[in-house]
């Protein structure tokens, strides 16, 4: 049992869950319905109305609404939202035991000790039917999920089930609704609309509850008998099934499970018993120390059920629903029901891939807990609760996905934890001693270790590596060192995440998630109200994660925040872009895409790649308050300044940010005196004086508009504001602008406008101003003040300022590269600012120079010590020395032993030898080195005696047969024989044939490489090329018949160019003898080319010819040339011009050896026709023809093979000698 | 059966980095604090090997003096046996030498150096006088390379029972097993490819790794790939021998031009195997035409 919420109040008499929200309603003893969430564990609203104790209550299944029913006689209906009760249904004549709503009419069934169950219409607020019959306390009655049926139970021994299928068609036909009330009075004993379909009869004692099964036909009652009988009805009858025996006391409720194959009872024993519906056999007991239990009620959607008992409530879940999985490149392997199965993410292919042991019925959450899978294997680790933990390897056939139901068998073994930790290694934990076994795939003891802490659970950690969890901390230990690599501090970690790279790790907790490095060195730590569920990484580091309700992120630095809303919980398996792949808990994969711009764009300002932030701002939809706070809180004011559409926050913002343009736009918008009083002692901070006096203008502050003009100099308008300060009779401002501007005149006049006639005089005569001074001297009369003697007065003008025009220069503000690139002006100012700061930087490098030098000269004074020190300790180590020689004495014996039993193995036969030895192919022979018996064979099968044009491919074959393998350091290397057509079936220790570096296929593309050299008239390369084709064939091997055929084709067709490019070519030589080259011309045309190149030939042929007037041969050649209907338009009108020039003339001038009638071959050494008839010698090898004096000599064709010689024939195929 | 159950290994990741080919790896990370005399004494000789298997001969030569530990003295005799092949018979009389001396002459680095320098001199019955009694993994490893080089892998095979017995998952015990698995090919194959796999994934990356990886990949019959993963590890370290053979093999294949690597072979290693190989075979190639004519 899964406890997941639990309340302490008075006895608990009734309770119902709400379908939508997490909420439950739990009627008191004490007469309070309280409200509680079961999710946040908070009691939301108590209802407080009944006198006396609340047994039944129930929600309504759409409206706001629920029902509860008292020992107060008293029908309740309440309205949540209003925390008020509606009305009240009276009528029940003794205390009420259960109410329950209908699922779609607006009634309302209820049971009473008053011997009756009463069906309320609660919109008309009548009841509308009353269901007599039962002669004690009705102790429940309820609505059947579907049918129109009520059951019922009672203390009169009996279950009765009511067919009030003649209520619902008087509801359907509302006419004559009147006429019904009053009919009802009519009905009210012995009422036709509701009749007794079955009496259930078989318990003992009183029965206490009955209940319909969701979907069967079946009833289920408990009873103070202490029995739970199970009843079937069909449409004439109802009879008992089975009793199931165990409650030591009354069963107080029970009731059948709507997902599973169970009933759930409990009873006043204190304890709560699940019974396996089909088996009828109890499965689990859950018992209470010193509560009796009363009620039971089952969530009507999800997998929840709830019990009150005498001191509160539980509700628990009795079975975990998360699916084990486990991930894996692009596949998740995943159990559900009794089969491990896999998804892949890429196609979303499901695929069903063995039966696995179903876990045994007799128990409850036994099923897998988690999986491990290792790739390369095909190996997974099954573990669950089962014999207090235990593990099960199935390793997956690799061809028979899906195929048989047979449950293979599978290696088991107990341990609280198992993971795989390398592909073939997986680690075990055993508490006991709190050590890991590391295991084979055969399940055989590897290794044991011992655990740093005291370990209940072990998850996986890199390779080798295992993350050990304690109650209170986490530690990654390395099972090869023995050594902890992290540790970490933590509240009890459920789940372990890793990100792709094994750089970041996620560990979920109840109500926490803490993100640390692979060292676990600690992050951030982010903390839930609301249960975690799973997450997973997102490519982009990213920890997307999910709550019971939530789907959030959180990014590196800690950061969070909500992505989309759950209806339903969900387990996170995988994170592809925008699209988040979960298991539900039906084990259905599902995607959900999700936005993912609002975490993106934090984690880029976070990661600083303001490029991406800005290409964000541009395209995408990102606002809010929220986004707006986040960046002001992240210091970015500057990037929230395009965000915000209000005035007054952007100008706020652009403050912030010391962005004065943007301020002033705003403050000119807003164009209060505020905003322009704190835009001018922001531009005055920066320097601004434009804005610093626009400011002041708009927010008439003459004082400092006044004193600003002063200050920059700006001596028009300062006189300007003394004329405004005069229009607006403000002396003292009028006589502050004439002291700035230094107009003595002015001053006076002032003083003497305001009546200060003897200032107005001193002014006027300490500045030498007789003629004034004598006038107000005359109007003074006797009062003129005395001025004071020897002091020698001038006149006070200010000193005009350095710079009188435009702005001084601003303070630099640090402009970031939104502004650079969200603004186009202003862009020439930044770039002086960013030269400015590069001169900063020079000057800082110097000084860090300075500093390491100064490091260096300690450093060399600190090594200076270190020589002392070591002088030291090898004074300590001689002695040391002297003592080593006896310790080292007496494992000296024992190795002499050792040595004089050993005797060193013979040493075995190489593979080359292996190779030699069933072989009669040259080429293998000549890859493992045995040059010798490949030329013996050679000669054997293909009469080859000049073996100089093979040297380099001798050697070629025998370098690629080996390659190198740098075993241990400094060991000289091991050389390894390399054999051909591997396959991974392949048994071990039996030598295949070597492999060889020349191939068929290359000597085709060489071919075709030749051709190409011939096309284009680069004969002298071509032969290279051919040459090289038949030098290699011997040393070829190709495996099947076919392919030697084609071999042996080849041979013909490359002899054959051979044979005509040397004539050709040496037809070139021949200058001065035209005979012989027209002779050598018309036997190239006889040699067996490619259409294109016999084209060429003959045009060549009957080009000479023509040009030495013989024109017969020259027009045979045309004709022939004619004949190949050749594609190029120029070859034929060209041979067409020869035939017709020939024909006008058909003779030769010259007589040629060359008689195109009478069938020849050619020799290949001497160039001359051999006719049909004529004797001749051939090459054993290339089959070349050659006149019989060439007997002996080695063939001039293919350069290997003596002419006339005895040979075997080609061998090249294994298949040739089988 | 000692190492199913210990304390933590200070000395574990230099080792590590030493077997898998790591050197420079090994000598910067040697500064481990608190090393009992006995680890000291391990820690340096694997420095010094390191630096010898990086060709800093005269280095160790230098540093190590007379009153230097027995391993540290046998390492040292390696340097000098590796440096001047033309004084090899000096070093080997002291070899002897030392080997005779009761007091040191069961020192296990001693012994390993001894089964090197014989196995360099191709005397196996000599290199195996002194190993085959093992006593430490990297002796039991060095023996599977002998008896591999005297094509006796059913030997190698029970040496390596041996390692498995002692360590399983020991990094010399996956190697040597890749070794074998190389030697006797077949299915097999794929099995040391996967070792090197693993190699690769929970270790950094060298040359030695790669060549292995390439190398099975060569004996599948995957030249492609066999060449990325030797132009990745000359990426790594442009000079070793190995990848370069490997590479002329490799291009013999696939039927590139391979004379570079040779070449830059010959120049830098003139020792090598391969070169040998290939002056030998011209060699037995004109003896061979000579006794056919």
């Amino acid at each position: 049992m899964l406890t997941k919420f639990e309340t302490k109040s008075n006895r608990v008499k009734g309770l119902s869950f709400h379908s939508k929200r997490p909420w439950i309603l739990a009627s008191l003893h004490s007469g309070v319905v309280q409200l509680w969430d079961y999710r946040m564990g908070t009691l939301i609203d108590r209802f407080d109305e009944h006198d006396g104790p609340v047994r039944g209550v129930h929600f309504h299944k759409s409206q706001p609404l629920f029902v509860s029913g008292g020992d107060d006689y008293k029908i309740k209906v309440w309205n949540y939202k209003l925390h008020r009760c509606l009305f009240t249904l009276l009528g029940h004549l003794d205390y009420i035991r259960t109410v329950q709503f209908h699922h779609e009419n607006p009634w309302i069934v209820s049971a009473s000790d008053d011997h009756t169950i009463r069906i309320w219409n609660w919109q008309s607020r009548t009841c509308i039917s009353v269901l007599t019959g039962h002669n004690h306390y009705v102790m429940c009655a309820s609505f059947h999920p579907k049918e129109d049926l009520v059951v019922s139970a009672s203390l009169d021994q009996t279950v009765r089930v009511w067919d009030i299928g003649a209520l619902r068609k008087k509801t359907v036909s509302p006419a004559d609704d009147i006429m019904r009330l009053s009919q009802m009075n009519t009905d009210f004993f012995g009422g036709v609309d509701a009749v007794v379909k079955y009496v259930l009869e078989g318990h003992d004692r009183g029965v206490n509850w009955a209940s319909f099964h969701p979907t069967l036909p079946l009833i289920v009652s408990g009873a103070d008998d202490r029995q739970v009988k199970i009843w079937r009805m069909n449409d004439t009858k109802a009879w008992e099934v089975d009793t199931l025996r165990g409650h030591m006391n009354n069963v107080s409720c029970v009731l059948f499970h709507s997902r599973q194959d169970i009933i759930v009872s409990n009873s006043e024993d204190k304890s709560i018993r699940v019974w396996d519906a089909t088996k009828r056999t109890g499965l689990q007991t859950f018992r209470r120390e010193h509560d009796r239990f009363w009620i039971l009620a089952a969530h009507p959607e999800i997998n929840l059920l709830a019990a009150g008992h005498d001191t509160g409530m539980i509700v628990f879940k009795l079975e975990r629903e998360r699916p084990a999985f486990s991930l894996s490149g692009d596949s998740l392997f995943y159990v559900k029901d009794r089969f491990l199965r896999a998804f892949e993410y890429s196609t979303q292919k499901d695929t069903q891939l063995i039966p696995i042991r179903r876990p045994g019925s007799n128990t409850l959450n036994q099923g897998p807990r988690t999986l491990s899978y290792s790739p390369t294997e095909n190996a997974v680790l099954v573990c669950s609760d089962i014999d207090g933990g235990s593990y099960e390897l199935y390793v997956v056939p690799k061809d028979s996905y899906g195929r048989g139901d047979m449950v293979q068998e599978a290696k088991r073994g107990v341990g609280g934890s198992a993971v795989f930790v390398a592909r073939n290694r997986f680690a075990v934990l055993e508490k006991s001693s709190n050590q890991v076994l590391v295991k084979n795939l055969k399940n055989e003891i590897v290794k044991k270790s011992p655990l740093p802490i005291a370990t209940d659970a072990v998850f996986y950690a890199g390779t080798g590596n295992l993350l050990c969890r304690a109650e209170d901390k986490v530690v990654i230990f390395d099972l090869q060192q023995r050594i902890v690599l992290g540790d970490l501090q933590t509240s009890f970690v459920r789940y372990v995440v890793w990100s792709q790279d094994m750089e970041s790790v996620a560990l979920l907790s109840k109500h926490s998630i803490i993100i640390a490095d692979k060292k676990l060195v600690h992050r951030c730590t982010l903390h839930e109200t609301i249960r975690v569920k799973s997450g997973a990484w997102d490519d982009h580091g990213v920890f997307i994660y999910t709550t019971l309700t939530h789907i959030k992120y959180c990014l590196p630095n800690g950061d969070n925040g909500i992505i989309k809303t759950l209806d339903v919980p969900v387990y996170i398996t995988k994170i592809y872009g925008n699209t988040i792949f979960c298991l539900d808990r039906d084990g259905k994969n599902r995607p959900i895409i999700i936005d993912s711009t609002e975490y993106i764009f934090k984690l880029s300002l976070l990661r600083k790649r303001y490029d991406q932030v800005m290409s964000m701002i541009k395209n995408s939809e990102l606002c809010g308050q929220a986004m707006i706070a986040y960046l002001q809180q992240k210091g970015f004011p500057q990037v929230a300044l395009y965000f915000v559409k209000d005035e007054r926050t952007r100008f706020n913002l652009a403050l912030e940010s010391g962005n004065i343009e943007k301020a002033l736009e705003s403050a000119k918008k807003i164009d209060e005196k505020d905003h322009w009083y704190r835009l001018g002692v922001e531009a005055l901070r920066q320097g601004n004086t434009g804005i610093v006096e626009y400011a002041y203008q708009r927010t008439k502050n003459f004082e400092r508009l006044s004193f600003h003009y002063l200050i920059t100099g700006n001596l028009d308008k300062l006189s300007k504001m003394m004329k405004i300060a005069e229009v607006k009779n403000d002396v003292m401002g009028q006589f502050h602008d004439a002291l700035y501007l230094g107009d003595v005149r002015e001053r006076i006049k002032i003083l003497e406008n305001a009546g200060h006639l003897p200032l107005a005089y001193i002014t006027a005569s300490v500045h030498g101003l007789h003629d004034i001074a004598e006038r107000l001297a005359g109007e003074l009369g006797d009062n003129v003040p005395s001025l004071p003697e020897g002091r020698k007065a001038s006149l006070l003008i200010p000193p005009s300022p350095a710079l009188c025009a435009g702005d001084w220069p601003l303070l630099m503000v640090s402009k970031g590269i939104f502004e650079g690139g969200l603004d186009d002006t202003g862009s020439g100012a930044q770039e002086d600012y960013e030269e400015a700061a590069d001169a900063d930087w020079g000057e800082a490098l110097d000084i860090g120079e300075v500093d390491s030098i100064q490091n260096g000269d300690i450093s060399m004074v600190l090594e200076d010590e270190h020589v002392h020190e070591e002088n030291e300790e090898e004074g300590g180590w001689d002695l040391e020395d002297l003592d080593l020689p006896p310790d080292a004495d007496t494992p000296k014996n024992t190795q002499n032993a050792r040595s004089s039993v050993f005797v060193a193995p013979t040493p075995g036969m190489p593979v080359s030898q292996i190779w030699v030895q069933r072989s009669s192919l040259a080429a293998e022979h000549a890859a493992a080195g045995n040059f010798d018996t490949a030329m013996r064979l050679l000669s054997r099968q293909l009469g080859i005696k000049n073996f100089s044009p093979l040297k380099s491919l001798f050697i070629d074959l025998h370098m690629g047969s080996q390659t190198y393998l740098r075993a241990f350091t400094s060991a000289p290397v091991i050389s390894v024989a390399v054999e051909r057509g591997w396959s991974e079936s392949a048994s071990p220790n039996v030598r295949g044939p070597p492999a060889l570096v020349f191939n068929f296929s290359q000597l085709e593309e060489k071919l075709k490489v030749g051709y190409k050299a011939t096309t284009a008239g680069k004969f002298s390369e071509a032969l290279k090329h051919f040459l090289a084709i038949l030098h290699t064939i011997p040393l070829i091997v190709v495996e099947t018949r076919g392919e030697v055929n084609e071999v042996k084709e080849l041979i013909t067709i490359v002899k054959e160019y051979v044979l005509g490019l040397q004539m050709e070519l040496k037809r070139r030589e021949l200058k001065d003898n035209p005979v012989r080259q027209q002779e050598l011309a018309a036997y190239f045309t006889h040699c067996s080319l490619q259409i294109p190149h016999k084209r060429l030939a003959l045009q060549n042929a009957m080009t000479v010819c023509f040009k030495a007037q013989n024109l017969s041969t020259a027009a045979h050649f045309a004709r022939q040339l004619l004949e190949t209907n050749p594609s190029n338009e120029n070859q034929a009108r060209t041979a067409r011009q020869v035939l017709q020039a020939a024909e006008r003339n058909m003779r030769d001038a010259t007589q040629l050896n060359y008689d195109f009638r009478n069938p020849f071959v050619m020799c290949g050494a001497t160039y001359v026709p051999i006719y049909r008839g004529q004797k001749d010698v051939t090459c054993p090898y290339c089959s070349t023809h050659f006149v019989p004096a060439q007997q002996g000599q080695i063939c001039n064709v293919c350069d290997l093979a003596v002419v006339g010689s005895d040979a075997s024939g080609l061998l090249c195929s294994p298949s040739q000698i089988r | 059966m000692a190492a199913l159950a210990g304390g933590p290994d200070p000395l574990f990741g230099l080792r590590n980095s030493f077997y898998i080919g790591a050197y420079q790896a090994a000598i910067n990370n040697s500064e481990i604090p608190n090393l009992s005399p006995d680890d000291v004494v391990e820690r340096d000789s694997l420095v010094y090997r390191s630096y010898i298997a990086l060709g800093s001969y005269q280095l160790v030569i230098n540093e190590i003096d007379s009153s230097a530990a027995t391993p540290l003295q046998a390492v040292k005799l390696l340097a000098w046996y590796l440096s001047s092949p033309e004084n090899k018979e000096m070093t080997i009389s002291s070899l002897h030498e030392w080997l005779e001396d009761p007091a040191i002459g069961n020192n296990p680095v001693l012994r390993l150096v001894a089964g090197i320098i014989f196995t360099h001199e191709q005397d196996y019955n000599e290199a195996l006088k002194y190993t085959n009694a093992g006593g430490t993994m990297e002796l039991h490893a060095l023996n599977v390379q002998i008896f591999l080089k005297m094509h006796r892998s059913d030997y190698a095979e029970k040496q390596l029972r041996v390692m498995q017995q002692i360590d399983e998952d020991h990094t010399l015990t996956q190697l040597a097993n890749a070794w074998l698995n190389l030697a006797v090919g077949g299915s097999k194959i794929q099995e040391a490819f996967l070792i090197f796999q693993d190699f690769s994934e929970k270790y950094q990356m060298t040359s030695l790794i790669l060549n292995g990886k390439a190398v099975c990949c060569m004996h599948k019959g995957e030249f492609d790939e066999a060449e990325l993963l030797l132009l990745e590890a000359l990426n790594k370290d442009a000079k070793d021998p190995e990848t370069l053979a490997n590479l002329v093999v490799c291009g013999l294949h696939l039927g590139k031009s391979s004379s570079r690597y040779l070449s830059q072979l010959k120049l830098s290693n003139q020792d090598h195997i391969l070169v040998k190989r290939a002056s030998n075979a011209e060699e037995s190639f004109d003896k061979a035409v000579h006794a056919f004519a």
